[in-house]
């Protein structure tokens, strides 16, 4: 019985692995394939001749270098806004008791089920409204906060006794040096998760950028990786494959960095000790 | 949702209730302890306000006119565009292919990510590495990986099918057909959103103290007991947070959708998100659109205000 649990375990696991990581394998063989062996009928495992010509495509016709660019600094402008108002939100939500503070909260879980994709008409037309459409402020604003951030935030900094916070304006700091003295240390791990997750979710985001960014010279990499199946040039597996491994790779080695902190950060809150 | 995290519990828990810091106005220094709380909250609570709940009163309200794409007036149509989208067959079929699509990858997510993470956490060797990997697909561009994806179920060579040919079944037209294309694009969305729960309870589980379990092992309890009357109460946070990251991975399904099948064949995988989409920006009928859009604003308004009384259970408030 024990044993066969064990197996069971073991070959679970090892399914989900391979399924986990296969796609990844695939993606990186058929980028170094040559375009004829992709369309073969014939299934192999291992590439039979290896080229890197299709990195090359990826690079000069998806205009990857530009759409990495934008990607980097669409995505670190957000994180950056969202870290900016987050944290003071979180903290004032976590720590400080006033009349309005649960019903703030609640305004911030409402806006939590609320999801960004069936409101984007609203924003669509007012981006365009303000004469802000095909801008890099367009992709920009709509992400300045997030609700999923403050709350988040919040909740690791709930595990903060309290009395830390009285001692520290004892001592005459006031609320922001409290704040950025105090809490904002010992909320890191919350601070850490939330900022990889908005990190993957707005390198990644193809929904409003596909609405919001028209112009080559602001096409974020999701954009610029979409040109590849397009029907009418047919679709270049190779350089698609290629391209995504190019766009993957930083996202990866942002999470290998973050990691310790971030599967601190993920445990959902309250992490005693 | 997440009821029992609200303030007021902490604040019951808390042994003396500090000062409310509320001097009677004076020095500069006083006033701004005073109103410090609120210009801290404000940058949040105004964008919060202004690129989350007026766009969804707005959709709310464009759903009662007919909206002209390139600006100008709106014109007042009651209820026209909801009878609009109730009588379209695809409309219909895109929320029917949602409820299936959120069953279909919300509980296989959150049971497959708890299971990889127990798996996972019962290595002794090895913990760290086995976990980077199982995490791996949240990582993934989707507009990318549905590329290797529709690759990988592709009706002649791709390998799902050549994988089915070695136990002797008969392929499957995975993307191409109306009745696996939503399957399909389910697969994908599991293969990712348990990527992210895994990470979640293995964090979680890290919060579940080891004497707790050594001492349910002494008592002779057995691991599925402990598992559900143990782990899982203990670290209910995670759980929640599990559950509420799921619901909003299984919303952002449109990438996948889009990229792998455009909701085709026949609108067989067609969900609310995607239709919305091509009703408001191929069609340019931005009011139904709305109409569509808030439906299922109010779906997942219903859903989380049920859910947190499920979760919440006898709680506070």
């Amino acid at each position: 019985m024990r044993a066969t649990i064990r197996i069971g375990k073991w070959l679970f696991l090892a399914a989900a692995l391979v399924i986990s990581f296969f796609p990844f394998y695939w993606m990186a063989r058929t980028s170094v394939a040559g375009h004829d062996e992709v369309f073969s009928a014939e299934f192999s495992f291992l590439p039979e001749s290896i080229t890197f010509e299709a990195y090359a495509r990826a690079w000069t016709d998806g205009a990857l270098g530009n759409a990495m660019l934008v990607g980097l600094l669409v995505t670190f402008a957000i994180l950056a806004l969202q870290l900016l108002t987050c944290i003071p939100a979180a903290y004032v939500l976590a720590m400080h008791r006033r009349r309005w503070t649960g019903k703030l909260f609640g305004f911030v879980l409402l806006c939590l089920l609320i999801p960004g994709q069936v409101t984007m008409i609203p924003l669509f037309i007012g981006i365009n409204q303000f004469r802000l459409g095909d801008t890099l402020a367009a992709l920009i604003l709509p992400f300045a906060t997030s609700v999923l951030g403050t709350f988040m935030i919040r909740n690791q900094m709930m595990s903060i006794p309290r009395a830390l916070m009285e001692a520290s304006e004892m001592d005459g700091l006031g609320p922001v040096r409290t704040m950025i003295s105090v809490v904002v240390p010992m909320a890191k791990p919350g601070i850490a998760a939330f900022s990889v997750y908005s990190i993957f979710v707005h390198w990644n985001d193809y929904m409003w950028p596909l609405l919001a960014a028209r112009s080559p010279e602001i096409q974020t990499p999701p954009l610029a990786l979409a040109i590849f199946q397009d029907a009418a040039t047919g679709f270049d597996y190779p350089a698609l494959a290629a391209g995504a491994a190019i766009v993957t790779v930083p996202i990866i080695i942002v999470f290998l960095v973050a990691q310790r902190h971030f599967v601190r950060g993920m445990s959902g809150t309250e992490i005693t000790g | 949702m997440t009821i029992s995290l609200a303030p007021s519990t902490r604040e019951e828990a808390a042994t003396a209730p500090p000062p409310d810091l509320k001097p009677a106005a004076g020095t500069g220094a006083t006033r701004w302890r005073r109103w410090a709380p609120v210009v801290l909250v404000s940058p949040m609570a105004i964008l919060a306000f202004i690129f989350i709940f007026l766009p969804a009163v707005l959709t709310f309200i464009g759903s009662w006119f007919t909206i002209p794409l390139a600006g100008g007036s709106w014109s007042f149509v009651g209820l026209d565009n909801y009878r609009e989208i109730f009588s379209n067959g695809p409309v219909q079929r895109s929320i029917v292919n949602t409820v299936i699509y959120s069953l279909a990858t919300i509980v296989p997510s959150l049971v497959l990510g708890l299971m990889m993470a127990l798996a996972a956490d019962s290595l002794t060797r090895g913990k760290a590495l086995v976990r980077t990997l199982l995490f791996l697909p949240m990582t993934a561009n989707m507009v990318a990986m549905a590329v290797v994806f529709t690759y990988i179920f592709d009706f002649r060579g791709g390998i799902a099918n050549t994988l089915l040919g070695m136990i002797g079944a008969a392929p499957v037209n995975w993307l191409g057909s109306t009745d696996y294309s939503l399957l399909t694009v389910a697969l994908v969305g599991i293969w990712r959103t348990a990527s992210f729960t895994m990470m979640i309870f293995f964090a979680g589980l890290a919060t579940v103290p080891g004497t707790m379990h050594e001492a349910a092992r002494m008592e002779g309890i057995s691991g599925w007991t402990r598992l559900v009357k143990i782990t899982l109460p203990v670290m209910k946070p995670s759980v929640v947070f599990a559950v509420v990251m799921a619901i909003i991975q299984s919303v952002q399904a449109f990438d996948t959708v889009r990229v792998m099948t455009d909701g085709g064949p026949q609108y067989s995988s067609e969900l609310i998100q995607t239709m919305a989409w091509r009703m408001g920006f191929q069609y340019f009928d931005l009011g139904a659109a709305s109409a569509l859009s808030f439906l299922m604003i109010a779906a997942l308004l219903a859903v989380g205000l049920w859910q947190r009384r499920v979760l919440a259970g006898s709680g506070d408030k």
